[in-house]
């Protein structure tokens, strides 16, 4: 069969939209396909999505901070990384579209994480009270501090 | 010198986890990032919460898998460079200036980089098409991980990451295809462009940038949110398994227009390969695509799959070094890589 629009070459898309009042139908080579933009030649990556997106700037971008980094919505656009766990909520809003518009999703529905513990919180807390505690060689806190990690599996501290 | 990660590059003993299709899928390849609620990620992090996170993390899988925990600041060029062949780690983790550490399990197909551009990225590798296996190894170490420590989530998004072209499930799964049968055939651009739009990347086998040689291509998922991981992984397969078939289908269509023109360009390559005094690993690439052929539609009989895929591993430039237990400049490194194959495929010359 040859394609509908250039009556020419063989057409290799068969491309169908079913409108409320009539169905197109079309058969189209490769060519007059992405003529109609049916075809997508080039998609951007993840990556180039995300460059292009971080371009879109605004004054009040400094003004959002992360409370716990200090990372401002500004400094996440120019490196395009997150400084913390808490930037994600902080910029929410912001970054709800850029999401979207990498992954055509902005909604997790894989695995959980199990309920957290805050074990990985308290074990970092804990050592850097233990190396505080060393530091002013106050070393009976430091040893319940041991203590304390060895009921969190933690040996070497 | 250089004993600290000799024994990773494989001798005739070791195989890796093997899956399906092997002549046409040469390994399946998965990776989950995952970074630590408690400490500050990537770009933000201090030498000194580096440190701590690679003792805690350390302290726990020590507890769980067996197997090697290497300093990447305490290791030589070469021995990374080597890791990098071994597709162990990123290319982005080698380059890392702070301090970083990479878990390698025993058998080798599972490693644990710690303060990539995540906090952490458990990978495991595989021969043949093996996600759905390969999964459960890494999430197995992941989850035990997971129990030790609280991972950055978030409702919404999911697993939180450094960059958020990984946020949600944080994971990618890629397929490496040996398609020859297409590139010959010119039907590997239409096939591999069907993979883009339906969300899939196609590269290289060395990532991001790299150059496509020895009709080996890489196949991974594009989006990491907005999917579970299972229905990623079906998908991938499925959308693999389309593949080998065109690809099978191109390689009968071959043998069966022009079977003399290429048992003569697999015998000849076979004939390189064996008797070659000097080889860049280059060359290699391109022959030993020849000769896969050869083995998977069963003209070549005597060599297996499992010894081309210990070829184009070890006669990679730095682990051929590590192989013959020195460093070599460029000409006698394609002495030794010529000498090593004629070993490995009988030296008929």
């Amino acid at each position: 069969m040859l394609c509908d629009d250039c009556k020419n070459k063989p057409a290799s898309i068969f491309f169908k939209e079913v409108l409320p009042d009539k169905t197109v139908e079309l058969h189209l080579c490769e060519e007059c396909a992405s003529k109609r933009g049916l075809l997508v030649t080039k998609k951007l990556s993840p990556v180039e999505i995300l460059h292009k997106l971080l371009k879109q700037q605004s004054a009040q971008d400094e003004r959002v901070i992360c409370p716990r980094c200090y990372m401002s919505l500004a400094e996440f656009k120019r490196v395009g990384r997150f400084g913390c766990s808490q930037c994600v909520a902080t910029f929410d809003e912001h970054i709800k579209s850029l999401i979207k518009q990498i992954h055509q999703s902005d909604r997790h529905v894989g695995r959980k994480s199990t309920p957290g513990t805050k074990k990985g919180l308290e074990v970092y807390k804990l050592r850097e009270e233990l190396k505080k505690a060393l530091e002013r060689e106050a070393y009976e806190d430091a040893a319940k501090i041991r203590d304390k990690l060895k009921g969190y599996g933690i040996e070497d501290a | 010198m250089l004993d600290n990660i000799r024994w990773l590059i494989p001798s005739k003993k070791d195989t890796l986890p093997c899956g399906e299709e092997r002549e046409i899928v040469v390994s399946s390849r998965i990776r989950v990032a995952r970074n630590l609620d408690a400490i500050p990620f990537d770009i933000k992090m201090k030498p000194t919460d580096a440190e701590h996170l690679i003792s805690v993390v350390r302290s726990v899988i020590e507890k769980k898998v067996d197997g090697k925990f290497l300093d990447l600041q305490a290791m030589k060029p070469l021995e990374k460079e080597s890791l990098l062949e071994c597709h162990l780690v990123s290319p982005g983790f080698v380059k890392k200036g702070k301090p970083a550490s990479v878990f390698i399990s025993k058998g080798g197909n599972i490693s644990v980089m710690i303060n990539e551009e995540d906090h952490l990225r458990f990978q495991g590798i595989g021969c043949g098409l093996n996600l759905v296996n390969l999964s459960s190894e890494v999430f197995n170490i992941e989850e035990f991980v997971g129990d030790n420590v609280d991972y950055a989530f978030n409702e919404n998004y999911g697993y939180l990451s450094s960059c958020p072209t990984n946020i949600g499930t944080g994971m990618r799964a890629s397929v490496f295809m040996h398609l020859p049968g297409l590139v010959f055939t010119n039907e590997v651009e239409k096939v591999l462009k069907g993979a883009l739009q339906i969300g899939m990347a196609v590269r290289g086998i060395y990532g991001e940038g790299s150059e496509i040689r020895g009709s080996l291509f890489q196949i991974s998922n594009q989006h990491t949110i907005g999917f579970k991981e299972e229905s990623l992984l079906e998908r991938i397969t499925k959308l693999s398994n389309m593949i080998i078939d065109i690809e099978k289908k191109a390689r009968d269509v071959i043998l069966n227009k022009a079977r003399n023109e290429f048992e003569d360009k697999i015998f000849r390559s076979l004939a390189i390969l064996r008797a070659a005094r000097t080889i860049s690993s280059g060359e290699v690439l391109n022959l030993l695509s020849a000769l896969r052929f050869g083995v998977g539609v069963g003209i070549i009989k005597d060599i297996t799959l499992d010894t081309l895929n210990e070829i184009m591993v070890v006669s990679r430039p730095a682990n051929i070094q590590l192989h013959s237990g020195e460093m070599l400049e460029e000409q006698e490194r394609d002495i030794k890589r010529a000498e090593y194959i004629r070993k490995r495929l009988g030296d008929k010359v």
